[in-house]
């Protein structure tokens, strides 16, 4: 009997078979890497994986982001011990632009999400996402123009649903006293406090009603929306995520200047 | 107790190296002071002498004593094609393939947005005014297989294509001898995606 809850409690700290995505991964050591996971039933966690950075490794070519994996770990500390890594499911083929959209989502994840909080939903979410990205590539890759507004549509949906899941309320059809939103009334948007009248505060984003009920319809086709919906993301996310600016915002800066 | 503070000051620049923590620090300056001064007096002056005799070679970005390296110097090489890498290791690798006799751009590094590595970082504006010199007609990309490297290779491309410049990625799929039975699926994908016309 003793044994048998010993056992249990070992595997307790196992975890095997585990749909993963990997966001991001660093030098640990001499030969070995932290990996940051996103799992499906685990959130956010990092795993050691023990000897990554041999030429030999098995694990080497698997650490790729961006495709789903099923990860196997142990450990009762913050940081486990990635035991094996493999495919998942078929490739996700993300290339050019989608691909930048793939790490600032990994940025915002690794940004936003504290570790081991289960988010089984967005974990989906991310998942669909992806595999948005890659199809969107596929299908317009010759009408740049129009694909970059697609790929910023995908985007602000999963901004939207990450601060959503991550308990940030963000109410669309309401104002800040409760009152509907009206489609011709223009109002400014501040961070815990929803949509106020106009006049009535001097921080957050102006922005039409009809923004904010296109967005809660899920409906980005008008292009005002597209834009006021971009400036209350980038305002919301700032405000979540404090002084330090997002690498992936900069770097497209910096190339935009080349 | 605590070190004098030449030790201390020793054990704090060792740390400066990759996966170097205070432990391995420790244990690397009392090894130079104890058992090998000899080696510790070499591997001072090499540092010195090769943070001032090295610098970046104006064409190929590649380490190099003189201003242009001994590689781009050469009138052996095909100056028409350019073949951009991540790493000096990189080169190594592409010539011992003996089957490249271009030139050469090292990027020393690759776009990493979430470890803040951007276009400055990896000299793209000079590779952008090394292809653009009028001699070379193609550029190879060779970046690495990852997300990073893909990344790279990406911009780098839509950078030189809207100034006209032909644009060539290298191809992907099962390795010299490899065998269907043994090789992983993201790599079985890739070739089956990237299939010729026989």
């Amino acid at each position: 009997m003793a044994v048998g809850s010993n056992n249990q409690k070992l595997s307790d700290h196992r975890v095997a078979n585990q749909p993963v995505y990997v966001l991001h991964t660093y030098p640990f050591k001499e030969t070995s890497l932290v990996v940051e996971l996103f799992s499906q039933q685990f959130g956010r966690t990092a795993a050691v994986a023990k000897g990554a950075r041999r030429p030999h490794s098995a694990m080497r070519g698997m650490l790729q982001s961006f495709q789903m994996l099923s990860g196997a770990w142990s450990g009762k500390n913050e940081l486990k011990t990635l035991h094996s890594l493999d495919w998942h499911a078929g490739l996700t083929l993300i290339k050019g632009e989608a691909l930048m959209c793939g790490f600032y989502m990994n940025e915002l994840l690794l940004r936003l999400l504290p570790r081991e909080d289960a988010h089984e939903s967005l974990f989906e979410y991310y998942d669909a996402t992806l595999k948005t990205l890659a199809s969107e590539q596929d299908s317009v890759s010759n009408q740049s123009l129009n694909n970059s507004k697609n790929l910023a549509i995908t985007l602000r949906r999963f901004e939207l649903k990450l601060l959503q899941e991550m308990g940030y309320a963000v109410p669309l059809l309401t104002d800040e006293n409760d009152v509907e939103i009206s489609v011709d009334k223009s109002y400014r948007y501040e961070a815990e406090y929803g949509a106020c009248e106009l006049g009535t505060t001097k921080n957050g984003v102006q922005l039409s009603g009809s923004t904010l009920l296109n967005m809660a319809n899920d409906d980005y086709t008008d292009s005002q929306t597209q834009n006021q919906s971009k400036q209350l993301m980038r305002y919301l996310l700032a405000h979540y995520l404090g002084d330090k600016p997002l690498h992936t915002r900069q770097l497209l800066i910096d190339l935009q200047g080349l | 107790m605590k070190n004098p503070p030449a030790l201390e000051q020793l054990i704090d620049s060792l740390r400066c190296l990759p996966g170097v923590g205070p432990k391995s620090a420790l244990r690397m300056a009392y090894y130079l002071l104890q058992r090998d001064r000899k080696g510790a007096a070499k591997l001072g002056n090499s540092l010195e002498n090769a943070l001032q005799a090295l610098g970046h070679c104006t064409l190929c970005n590649n380490f190099s004593e003189t201003p242009v390296c001994p590689l781009c110097a050469s009138d052996k090489r095909e100056q028409s094609q350019l073949c951009v890498i991540e790493m000096p290791t990189d080169l190594m690798m592409m010539e011992q393939t003996h089957s490249y006799s271009g030139m050469y751009f090292v990027l020393m590094g690759k776009l990493s947005p979430l470890d803040g590595i951007g276009p400055k970082e990896i000299n793209l504006d000079k590779l952008i005014k090394r292809a653009q010199d009028g001699v070379i007609s193609e550029v190879i990309l060779a970046t690495n297989y990852t997300v990073e490297g893909e990344a790279t290779a990406h911009y780098i491309s839509e950078l030189l294509k809207t100034r006209g410049i032909a644009v060539s990625r290298i191809a992907r799929g099962l390795p010299m001898g490899g065998e269907i039975e043994y090789v992983d699926s993201g790599t079985l994908s890739m070739a089956l995606l990237g299939r010729k016309q026989l």
